[in-house]
């Protein structure tokens, strides 16, 4: 018989390292030489050194090293995919298995909270330059941290209550504690980037009247995106965003059933399951149209899923949903063209990407065939003043890359900016 | 079937079941421990210091010294002799000698004059202690009458020596002070007083941390700290280089040595076997592990004794002592080489980091495979062998002679743990 962890949902997934045995820990590090780890970070950081400093009983030199480049390092170190970056390049798994540098750059993170540390600065003399970011999730906070560091005015424009998009509507609490976001933001709200809550783009706020140098475009994925099937339109039927955000907003008050299929294989899908088990369903199933080693999503995310007793099925995808007025039962067909698969289910939820909402809205910027807006590797658009990243240019992808995504284009905005001779 | 050997030796003419003795240190101070030790199956003890003075002790009085996460490097101890009566320390002795007959009893004693130093032999004889030891050491006594500043004074150790040894005809050792230069100075100042025996070395003078809470050293008593004795892991290489140094001094040779610093492990005991002594004690280990240390101990030394070949313990007793030589005497016309097995390797770059700034630049670093490449400057130091952290990866091998130099058969260390 396994043992099946129960937890509650805030409950954090995994305990943090103490004084000594975050020491243990760096006491592994092989310290290398032009350490692989330090070049596996898309967001350029660079463990090697935070890890040094660490063992060199400098705590607070690596919660340095960690918030000068990445003003969402206490998020990105619970939900980088470790294992795919910093992790796999480690040299120490030729010895026996890498360092753990996330809970290591998580330990050195509660250090600044614990030590009160202000480590993010802005010049003396501001710019005159203003900028407007669409959006407050990774890219957006990410591009205007770094344009207030550099001295200009950044105002972040976000439709909900508060900031944070996805890593506060989206992913599990279990694995991001809404704290540590809030202790990201506070780093961006610290650098006197103004923020306006309750407030879309679009919807009657035109940010070319608006006096804006520059824009930047970080707005996420928002618009739902139910399969094309028959049954889509019953109550029960979620969309992963929809789910997760009804979730978090709702806590142990959302009413979604007993019996719960998530649809995907991704980490998305993996935090809805975990949420619809943490809230109390009593069977939890992932089904995902692939095999788990086709699966986007991290192996320690899915075994995080199994130690809660979610069940995992692969090679199946969704082919009808059926009920009276709500949902009753999900149809899946093998992707083998023979096996087939019936579930009743009171919930299913499709965790299979996210479709941007209307970006026209918000500026008129060349868009792709999905609706993404199209932009360089450096942020830049059609538009000479605006610029975007993370997930709207990218169709859905990792927070440490949203967050490089916002710092290059902030690096954009700059060089824009002091071509225009806006001072 | 577990490996069975002999680990009986005799000690000043004592029988002893195996060599393990605890060290007269706060885990030997009363009948209870003494005697939990005992059936733990430590071959005898060498009972907590007892003398005519009575000690007041602080609190804290411990501290410890780490690395890299790794605690007890070192401890610092700032206790002094037994703080209970003194007859009552006798009268634990005697009961421990009536219970435990075939242990070993060694009275540890200290004085501050002649006439305390004759007392307390005396009482030692009347408790049927096997052995006695004087305390020479202690460097945390609050008189300055005791202890390791009267270790120092080869005068003082002759006469207190002399005072126990015209007393009984208990076999006298003479515990040694490391915070001295020559420790062969005392030890045959020991030995002129009648003393059979050394151990040595007791605790080394120490401050182990600063506080900045209270700007102090650690342990911290009411906002003040003190120098007193280090021990653990940290002294064993001073001490195993004082117990040569002793063994190996004309006057001296013969002398049965008891080894005392650091000893942890099975191995750690051997190496001071290996040298020449012929008794070891523990404290350090003990305090951080427990009495069941033993265990390992004995069982390790059997399994090592069994893997060489060696029937009792004086089959290897002073075996290393001829092969520690004068720096002058080394053969130096060759250099060893490393050897870099590239399967092994992870690629860390560690052994090019430390060659680079800690010798002499002789590895270069091939960026694009992660591998290192020796090229000419190599002396053969071993930096990088000692550095690296993959065990097996760097080993020794050509061995390359200096122009000139006459061709010898090289005896080399090839494995290491």
């Amino acid at each position: 018989m396994s043992k099946v962890t129960k937890a509650k949902y805030t409950s954090e997934a995994s305990v943090g390292f103490t004084h000594r045995t975050a020491m243990e820990e760096a006491a592994r590090c092989l310290l290398c030489h032009d350490a692989p780890c330090s070049k596996g970070c898309p967001a350029g950081t660079d463990p090697a050194r935070f890890i040094r400093s660490i063992r060199f009983r400098n705590p607070k030199g690596a919660a340095e090293t960690i918030r000068e480049n990445n003003v969402l390092g206490g998020t990105c170190a619970r939900v980088c995919p470790t294992g795919d970056l910093c992790e796999e390049a480690c040299s120490r798994c030729g010895i026996d298995k890498p360092i753990e540098i996330g809970k290591l750059q998580r330990y050195a993170v509660e250090q600044e909270k614990t030590f009160k540390m202000k480590v993010l600065k802005t010049p003396a003399k501001k710019k005159a330059g203003k900028v407007a970011c669409v959006g407050a999730g990774p890219a957006s906070l990410a591009c205007a941290a770094e344009l207030a560091k550099a001295g200009y005015r950044v105002t972040v424009f976000e439709k909900e209550e508060k900031a944070g998009g996805v890593l506060t509507y989206g992913i599990a609490p279990s694995r991001l504690p809404q704290a540590v976001v809030d202790h990201d933001v506070a780093q961006v709200k610290g650098l006197g980037v103004k923020f306006e809550f309750g407030r879309k783009v679009g919807d009657g706020i035109d940010l070319s009247q608006m006096g804006f140098d520059a824009v930047f475009i970080g707005a996420g994925l928002w618009g739902g995106n139910l399969p094309d099937i028959p049954g889509k339109g019953l109550a029960g039927a979620y969309t992963a965003v929809d789910f997760l955000k009804s979730a978090r907003t709702k806590q142990e008050a959302f009413d979604f059933g007993k019996r719960v299929v998530v649809v995907g294989g991704g980490d998305v899908a993996v935090d809805c399951a975990v949420t619809a088990k943490l809230l109390g369903a009593d069977e939890v199933r992932i089904v995902y149209r692939r095999t788990l080693e086709e699966a986007p999503g991290s192996m320690s995310e899915f075994q995080y899923a199994l130690s809660l007793g979610i069940g995992i099925t692969t090679n199946m995808a969704p082919a009808e949903l059926v009920g009276e007025s709500k949902l009753e039962y999900a149809m899946f067909n093998g992707r083998d063209g023979k096996s087939g698969l019936k579930i009743a289910a009171d919930a299913i939820v499709f965790a299979t990407g996210q479709k941007a909402e209307d970006m026209s809205k918000i500026m008129p910027v060349a868009l792709n065939e999905k609706g993404l807006v199209k932009a360089t590797a450096k942020g830049k658009t059609n538009m000479a003043k605006v610029f975007a990243g993370g997930d709207v240019v990218n169709g859905g992808g990792t927070v440490v890359e949203a967050v490089k995504a916002g710092k290059d284009a902030a690096a954009s905005i700059i060089a824009y900016l002091e071509k225009k001779g806006v001072k | 079937m577990a490996v069975k050997k002999d680990l009986s030796i005799k000690y000043l003419g004592i029988e002893c079941e195996n060599p393990f003795f605890l060290s007269s240190s706060p885990v030997g101070g009363n009948y209870e421990m003494v005697a939990k030790a005992y059936e733990a199956g430590w071959g005898g003890v060498f009972f907590k210091t007892v003398g005519v003075f009575v000690a007041d002790e602080c609190s804290p009085r411990f501290d410890q010294t780490n690395k890299e996460g790794l605690p007890w490097l070192g401890f610092k101890n700032m206790e002094q002799i037994s703080d209970k009566p003194t007859e009552l320390n006798f009268e634990n002795m005697m009961k421990l000698k009536r219970d435990y007959p075939d242990k070993v009893m060694v009275a540890t004693i200290m004085g501050s004059s002649d006439e305390e130093w004759r007392a307390l032999a005396k009482m030692c004889e009347q408790a049927g202690a096997d052995l006695i030891e004087g305390n020479f050491s202690c460097p945390q006594m609050t008189s300055h009458a005791m202890g390791a500043d009267v270790g120092t004074d080869p005068e003082l150790v002759t006469a207190y020596s002399k005072a126990v040894t015209e007393t009984t005809k208990i076999p006298f050792i003479a515990k040694m002070t490391p915070n001295i230069t020559n420790i062969e100075i005392p030890a045959i100042a020991a030995i002129e007083g009648g003393a059979a025996g050394i151990s040595a070395i007791n605790t080394v003078k120490s401050i182990t941390n600063i506080d900045f809470e209270n700007m102090t050293g650690m342990p911290v008593v009411n906002g003040k700290s003190s120098i007193s004795g280090y021990s653990g892991a940290a002294i064993k290489p001073i001490a195993l280089r004082f117990a040569a140094q002793m063994l190996q001094h004309e006057k001296l040779k013969n002398v049965e040595i008891s080894g005392v610093g650091g000893i942890e492990t099975w191995r750690d005991a051997a190496e001071f076997l290996a040298l020449g002594c012929r008794n070891v004690q523990v404290t350090t280990a003990i305090m951080q592990y427990g009495y069941r240390i033993v265990e390992d101990l004995k069982s390790g030394m059997m399994h090592f004794m069994d893997e060489r070949g060696y029937g009792k313990l004086d089959d290897f007793i002073g075996a290393a002592l001829p092969n520690m030589i004068p720096a002058e005497d080394l053969n130096r016309d060759f250099q060893i080489l490393p050897d870099f097995n590239e399967k092994k390797c992870i690629g860390c770059g560690r052994c090019y980091v430390s060659c680079f700034d800690g010798a002499h630049q002789a590895i270069d670093w091939d960026e694009k495979r992660r591998k290192p490449k020796l090229n000419d400057h190599c002396v053969g130091c071993h930096l990088c062998l000692n550095v690296c952290p993959v065990q097996g990866c760097i080993t020794p091998g050509e061995i390359k002679w200096k122009e000139g130099r006459q061709k010898t058969e090289v005896a080399l260390k090839r494995n290491y743990d």
